[in-house]
């Protein structure tokens, strides 16, 4: 019972029912537009004015299918993504805005979606009104009828009723059962009923005015790419700023304890015995500071590019887990080489999510494993028995991982639930 | 000499620190960023005779020390400001320069390993003389596109005005390139005539001469 019931207690239903009703309104001045728009740009497109009144139309067809689109939206729940609009190269001027109209597709398909979308309309515009209309009508009939005019039957008595056929009225209590049935049927299934006849008018809303596939392609390519150049710029400014104030301003101290130096053993030269000690002090600070440029630009050049991963990410992870103060167990097995690109993002993500690992989770015991699972993918999964909660939130360490991922076609998961134990996995494709 | 440091780097700082106070000099202060620079120079008293300022310092490490040099320069014309940094930026010196030339210095860092040359140039700028290092009078000799002009220089004449555009004195450069002073000064005088520049006995006003006439060609 509450099956039935429930679909009209919720809105959509409703909101259904108003779409299949206005729908088929706004279906009718759509055609007779298109179709007017189809007979005079055919007509004068052979005129100087045709072409730029062609790509005029188009620009306001995608304003129609617009329409289309939030209408869908609000009362159909059918999201439907908004297409990119037309580009046209910026200096062309005139001509360029005409031709960018003219090769603009959603234009086209916007056009063909006010045609093909009117008999769309009808058929759910008659299905609507079909199950709703008379439905109601139906269980109302004993009230109803009361206040139709009564007819003279050939049997000379006066009935109120609907005449089904030559000698049968439904004006006896049989019959007015059956067509108040009928009319409780008909409701109870009306909202079902709506929803499926609209499922044309989805379903071109869905394939005419969304983005295609190509186009939501090359949006995200170029989304990723944006990502990959301010990656870049961004991890070249670190590597200056450390080598700035890190190596660098240390060589300058080495170089001025060793100027320091000198002039001590110049004095030294003078005849002043103290100057030995004081020279050798300042040349064991500049020894100190020298050896510790050398460990600094080596942290650096293996954030650059670690030299053990020309070796392969199995040496590469192994030396990696030995440097994470967690006991981190590494199991690979790579029957194909992934490309050196990949294994150097593989390598760079393992590191952080091991970072991850030790500044967060708190976590006993870590694993990392790389494997092939075959459709030529690579797999890394990196896991904790720490207390979870990782999440990717927009701006935190993990979105920026799954971004520069996203760059090659990778997928990022997170599985963890607050108290653990996290596993992250990392797909990326074997060849960039 | 009163000197006040500001160096971001501790190494650094404390290595300047060291190297100046072993020489005998007073270290006023020692600070890490530009703000504190300005607030240590008020505080000082008596006033210090010369501030050792790096470039690149927080918030945002673009060119506050450059900033810190020109106000203290504005609001203290009696402190000299020696200011380094790792790399040589011809719009810095220009910048510097811009107030005026006596008692200003932009030294590369690195030069402090040549401890009595810093030394020097820090004691040259606190009596309000021009110290430029030498590769930046390189880059801005470089930078100008006088070198129509410059030919007509000779080799010898070229170096005497790159030591003049570094700010030294006759006698400095005499020593330098190993001439009489008075060979230095017809050299001088040979140059200031084939550029059209007018002549000028004081060694800061002839840096700007110099500068300016180079950075012209830019």
């Amino acid at each position: 019972m509450d099956t039935v019931l429930r679909p009209f207690r919720t809105r959509r239903t409703w909101a259904e029912l108003l779409y299949a009703l206005v729908a088929v309104v706004l279906g009718m001045a759509g055609i007779v537009v298109a179709v007017l728009a189809l007979y005079a740009g055919g007509l004068l497109s052979i005129t100087l004015v045709g072409l730029p009144l062609v790509a005029l139309w188009l620009r306001g067809a995608g304003l129609l299918g617009r329409l289309h689109r939030w209408l869908a939206g609000r009362l159909l729940g059918a999201e439907v993504g908004e297409p990119a609009g037309p580009r046209a190269t910026p200096g062309s001027g005139f001509f360029g805005w005409v031709g960018a109209g003219l090769r603009w597709t959603p234009g086209w398909r916007a056009w063909a979606f006010l045609i093909v979308q009117f008999p769309a309309a009808l058929a759910g515009y008659v299905i609507a009104v079909t199950f709703w209309f008379y439905g109601a009508f139906f269980v109302a009939y004993p009230v109803l009828r009361l206040v139709m005019p009564a007819e003279l039957g050939d049997d000379g008595r006066f009935h109120n009723g609907i005449q089904l056929w030559e000698a049968g009225y439904l004006d006896t209590w049989p019959w007015i059962l059956a067509v108040v049935v009928t009319g409780i049927l008909l409701l109870a299934a009306a909202p079902w009923a709506t929803h499926w006849g609209l499922w044309p008018q989805r379903f071109l809303v869905r394939v005419l005015l969304g983005p295609t596939a190509m186009s939501q392609r090359v949006r995200d390519l170029e989304a990723t790419r944006a990502l990959a150049v301010e990656d870049a710029a961004a991890a070249l400014r670190r590597v200056e700023r450390d080598l700035h104030d890190g190596a660098q301003a240390r060589m300058v101290a080495v170089a001025m304890k060793l100027g320091m130096a000198r002039d001590e053993l110049d004095e030294l030269q003078d005849g002043d015995p103290a100057a030995l000690t004081r020279a050798r002090a300042l040349v064991d600070t500049a020894h100190a500071g020298a050896k510790q440029a050398v460990a600094e630009l080596r942290d650096l050049a293996r954030g650059i590019h670690p030299p053990v991963l020309d070796n392969g990410l199995p040496d590469a992870l192994a030396s990696l887990a030995a440097r994470v103060p967690v006991p981190v167990a590494v199991t690979t097995d790579l029957p194909e080489r992934p490309a050196p690109s990949i294994e150097t993002i593989a390598y760079f993500c393992a590191a952080e999510l091991l970072t991850n690992v030790v500044k967060h989770a708190r976590a006993r015991q870590a694993t990392v494993a790389v494997t092939e699972p075959g459709d030529g993918r690579l797999r890394l999964t990196v896991g904790d028995d720490g207390t979870g909660g990782a999440r990717t939130v927009p701006g935190s360490g993990l979105a920026g991982l799954a971004d520069r991922i996203r760059t090659v076609d990778g997928t990022l998961t997170v599985d963890s639930p607050a108290g653990g134990p996290t596993t992250i996995a990392v797909e990326l494709p074997l060849r960039a | 000499m009163r000197i006040v440091i500001a160096e971001d780097a501790a190494v650094l700082r404390d290595g300047l620190v060291e190297l100046l106070t072993r020489r005998g000099h007073e270290v006023v202060a020692a600070v890490g960023d530009g703000e504190s620079l300005r607030a240590a120079v008020e505080a000082a008293d008596p006033a210090p005779d010369v501030a050792v300022v790096d470039i690149r310092m927080p918030p945002s490490f673009t060119d506050e020390g450059l900033r810190a040099a020109v106000t203290l320069r504005r609001d203290h014309p009696g402190l000299g400001v020696l200011v380094f940094s790792q790399y040589v930026e011809t719009r810095y010196a220009v910048e510097l320069l811009a107030g005026g030339a006596d008692g200003v210095g932009y030294l590369l860092k690195e030069r402090v390993a040549d401890v009595r040359d810093f030394v020097d140039a820090l004691t040259r700028v606190a009596g309000g003389g021009t110290v430029l290092d030498p590769e930046v009078v390189t880059a801005l000799i470089g930078a100008g596109r006088r070198d129509g002009e410059l030919e007509t220089l000779t080799t010898r004449e070229r170096e005497v005005l790159a030591l003049m555009a570094e700010g030294r004195s006759n006698t400095a450069i005499a020593n330098a390139v190993f001439l009489t002073q008075g060979a230095v000064e017809k050299n001088v005088t040979s140059i200031f005539a084939k550029l059209g520049l007018p002549p000028s006995s004081d060694d800061h006003r002839r840096v700007l001469a110099v500068l300016r006439y180079l950075r012209s060609g830019e």
